[in-house]
């Protein structure tokens, strides 16, 4: 453990580097996730006022749920579906396979403390100035504590999918089309468009079986009490972590192909 | 034709620092290291000359090309190329300059390559006649049919610099800039590439500026060198002037086994031989490298054929190799002084 | 810009727009992903108004058909801006950082034009604006919307002022990457506030109105002419010309400043 950890730190720090150099695009991601917060607040404020409040989602964790949502979302921007598009595309995906270290891994590396420093330079500032506008009602240490395992799964469950994204370089060069597809939906069934909650009865029962809503869903209905009992919390974080272990089956073997493709194309 | 002013360019590099706290540490504050890649330069070429550019890594040659391109503007000075200022009158330069950055792609990534030159020819607004002289000339000397219809991405390096090396002479450019050009071809390849600029420069008068580390290259195209240390030019003149200005030749020379060991054949000519240096080279030979000004070859071997049995002596030319060996040596890490604020 | 200029600009174009065609046919799994993935990212969008107008009868005054002509309409600058204008989101990323913007720079043709002229008839743009013809069209015959004569005139050219809002926002957010070598969180975040002009935009916090309408005057390429083309509101409409002007003088002078000071990195 120790041994991989050292093994990996190098592209951590080396992603860290990348961020530190960004600094002003941290500064205007963050101004630009809290007018995208704003908006998305305003207009659903306006759906619970001029109708008929939805029962999902009460009205007081609204805020709370957009703000985090938003924070949740950079967390999980990761770029490493376009780096191994990128590297399929230029063919230097050769050079990082004969590297003695797991591809995956070092993708992880790379990218997960870049996120996590961006998500909580941007994320930090966002949800404090909301919380001088709108009250958001503080959770209990005991949901805290769900929504903390939740959002570790939710993170590795973000990886995974953009891996996926990643590899499906080997097949079309239109990459950029497949990360659209991928980003909006991602957004809408993860629920960050829309709370999965307001969704008709059936569409969330469907919803919250498939990977996506451990994405936001999941950690934010522990974090916002909006879960049953304790067997229901169980099952939430159950959902989540089987999709985690599927997919990591899922990832091995497309990345298996997709090594055998690299070695008939010559890389 | 092209004519550099005491040009300058210096560049504003952060100061990054070592670990991650040196990092963290960078991200709020604003110190730089001033890059003087090129320093008050001055220099001309006329028309029709094929001119080397040397110096070592880091001396300021891509950047000199760059600024003579009109890709930068130089940060003081003044550069022009056919009388007008390639940043200011970008478009006009652009129209009678050939490009090619070896390490770079100036075609399109995802078009056939036939496709690119279809492209550059509206772009570069080429007669048709010339436009099928010229893809007749590739196609005989570069071979340029052959890559047909890959996209550019898919093609090696090799055959990329191929392509790269002809466009940047479809529309008969008055100047040529080469940097690096040869980088990943082979050697019949270079060869090729060789003599199709010296073809084009005998054909059409084209001014040809050359930055290469391959000594081929520089030979079997150029007719004078410009050579740059720390971004401030220390010689310019023709090729032969260049290698005249070598005060240091040697003699290689075997001898016939076993009738001297080799230090003492190395304390022989130390003694006969004051100021020069014997050292020792592959199979038991020795190489003597004697300052010009104080021995002649002539003596040299005299003294080799009357204290050795000889079996071999080797006077090779002054060669470029020696002396850019010694220029790259010369020249120490970069130029920088330190700078702070925005 | 003289008119021989001006004639020869137009032959380059369509050379370029007919090898992108050519490639087009040559790739067209690429070109069927790009057109689907605005196809689903539109979707998603439909899917969010029905669940809001589940809820509510009317949106700040909007019915549901409104709405969905509003969400069309943006479409369409959105489109053919995109048609155009897809290489400002290379640039943004890496064109800088990598140094390969010494392409433009070396041609004897514009440099912006160079640079778009990269992708020209890139494909994703043709799915955006399919669809949002298609669903302007349905919601137009849904509402039996009747245009004057003066509407039907002006429809067109308000697309226009649309795009080129669209095109030389991107062109000043893309340009910033010549100061800090990556621009593109910023445009992504921008990209997604941008979306949010498919909504009624009196639902917002006036500040963000005012920011949506001369800040970053997205305002002026859907709910303004939408809200026009609807009731026949001129309201804010007669800015349309001068905030496009001056959005183009705005971008495409940061552009021109970005390259005077660009310093290609490398080799
Ligand atoms: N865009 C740039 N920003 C900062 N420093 C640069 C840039 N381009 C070149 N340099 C620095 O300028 C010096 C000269 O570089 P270059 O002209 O590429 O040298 P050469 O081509 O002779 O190897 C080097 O120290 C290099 O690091
Ligand atoms: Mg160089």
């Amino acid at each position: 453990m120790i041994r991989a950890a050292r093994r990996y730190a190098p592209f951590a720090l080396a992603g860290l580097h990348a961020v530190t150099q960004y600094r002003s695009t941290i500064v205007l991601s963050a101004i630009t996730a809290a007018a995208a917060t704003a908006l998305q607040v305003f207009l659903w404020r306006e759906v619970y006022v001029g109708g008929s409040a939805p029962a999902g989602l009460p009205f007081v964790h609204l805020t709370s749920y957009i703000v985090l949502a938003q924070i949740l979302g950079l967390l999980h921007t990761n770029r490493i579906d376009e780096l191994i598009a990128g590297e399929v595309y230029r063919g230097d995906i050769a050079v990082s396979l004969v590297r003695p270290v797991n591809y995956a891994l070092s993708c992880l590396a790379v990218n997960l403390p870049t996120a996590a420093v961006s998500a909580v330079l941007a994320g930090v500032p966002v949800l404090a100035g909301f919380s001088l506008f709108a009250s958001l009602p503080v959770p209990t240490a005991a949901n805290l504590a769900l929504f903390a395992v939740a959002v570790l799964l939710s993170v590795a469950l973000a990886f995974q999918i953009n891996f996926l994204v990643g590899l499906a370089a080997f097949v079309t060069t239109n990459t950029w089309g497949i990360r659209t597809i991928k980003n909006a939906l991602v957004a809408f069934l993860a629920g960050q468009v829309i709370p999965l909650a307001l969704f008709p009865a059936d569409v969330v029962t469907l919803l919250r079986l498939l990977p996506f809503q451990g994405l936001i869903d999941s950690p934010l209905r522990l974090l916002l009490g909006g879960y049953g009992d304790w067997a229901d919390a169980g099952r939430i974080l159950a959902v989540q972590a089987g999709w985690v272990v599927l997919l990591t089956g899922v990832m091995s073997l497309a990345w298996r192909r997709s090594l055998r493709k690299v070695e008939v194309l010559g890389g | 034709m092209i004519v550099a002013e005491h040009v300058s360019k210096h560049f504003k590099r952060h100061r990054r620092e070592p670990g991650l706290r040196g990092s963290l540490r960078t991200m709020f504050s604003s110190q730089y290291d001033l890059v003087r890649a090129v320093d008050d330069v001055s220099f001309e070429v006329p028309a029709g000359v094929k001119i080397a550019y040397i110096g070592a890594n880091g001396a300021g040659k891509s950047t000199t090309i760059k600024l003579l391109t009109g890709i930068m503007r130089p940060t003081t000075g003044q550069v022009r190329v056919d009388g007008l200022d390639p940043h200011r009158r970008r478009v006009e330069v652009a129209h009678r300059i050939g490009v090619v950055f070896g390490q770079r792609s100036q075609l399109w990534w995802d078009l056939p390559v036939l496709d690119s030159f279809r492209v550059l020819r509206h772009i570069y607004e080429v007669p048709r006649a010339v436009y099928d002289r010229n893809m007749r000339l590739f196609r005989d000397r570069l071979d340029l049919g052959a890559l047909g219809n890959t996209p550019v991405r898919q093609l090696s390096l090799g055959q990329r610099m191929r392509a790269e090396i002809a466009a940047s002479l479809l529309h008969d450019p008055a100047v040529l800039f080469l940097d690096e050009p040869t980088i990943g071809l082979d050697l019949v390849l270079k060869q090729a590439v060789r003599d199709l600029i010296n073809h084009v420069n005998a054909e059409l008068g084209t001014t040809v500026m050359l930055t290469s580390h391959d000594i081929g290259d520089i030979t079997g195209i150029c007719d004078q060198a410009l050579v740059v240390d720390r971004g401030a030019i220390v010689h310019q003149g023709t090729m032969r002037e260049l290698l005249r200005s070598v005060d240091t030749r040697a003699v290689t020379f075997e001898y016939a086994a076993g009738s001297v060991t080799e230090a003492e054949a190395l304390q022989i000519i130390a003694a006969e031989l004051p100021d020069v240096r014997a050292i020792p080279a592959e199979s038991g030979r020795i190489r003597v490298e004697y300052p010009v000004e104080r021995w002649s070859a002539r003596q040299v071997i005299a003294v080799l054929l009357n204290r050795f049995d000889l079996t071999d002596v080797l006077v090779p030319d002054a060669d470029l190799e020696t002396l850019l060996r010694r220029i790259y040596a010369g020249s120490p890490a970069e130029p920088v002084s330190v700078g702070d604020g925005a | 810009m003289s008119v021989s200029t001006a004639r020869r600009y137009a032959r380059l174009t369509t050379v370029l727009c007919g090898v992108s065609l050519h490639r087009l046919t040559a790739y067209r799994m690429d070109f069927l992903i790009g057109a689907a993935s605005f196809v689903i990212r539109i979707a998603c969008q439909i899917a969010l108004i029905s669940v809001i107008f589940q809820y509510v009868p009317s949106l700040g005054g909007w019915t549901q058909q409104q709405a969905l002509f509003l969400l069309g309409f943006s479409l369409l600058p959105r489109g053919l801006d995109r048609l155009f204008t897809d290489q400002l989101w290379i640039l943004a990323w890496q064109l800088v950082r990598t140094g390969d913007f010494f392409r433009y720079m070396i041609r004897p043709v514009n440099p912006f034009y160079s640079l778009l002229s990269e992708r020209f008839l890139y494909p994703d743009g043709f799915g955006e604006l399919a669809t949002g013809i298609a669903i302007v069209v349905t919601a137009a015959g849904a509402m039996d919307l009747d245009l004057t004569l003066v509407q039907w005139l002006l429809f067109l050219p308000l697309v226009l002022c649309g795009a080129l809002i669209h095109t030389f926002i991107k062109a000043f957010l893309a340009s910033l990457s010549f100061w800090m070598t990556s621009s593109l969180n910023v445009m992504v975040a921008v990209n997604q506030l941008s979306e949010f002009t498919a909504y009624p935009l009196n639902l917002y916090h006036p500040v963000l109105r005012g920011l949506l309408t001369w800040v970053l005057p997205f305002a002026f390429t859907a709910y303004i002419p939408a809200r026009y083309l609807l009731t026949g509101d001129t309201g804010l409409l007669l800015w349309t010309l001068p905030v496009t002007a001056l959005t183009v003088l705005l971008g495409y002078g940061t552009f021109r400043l970005g390259i005077r000071r660009y310093e290609m990195p490398g080799s």
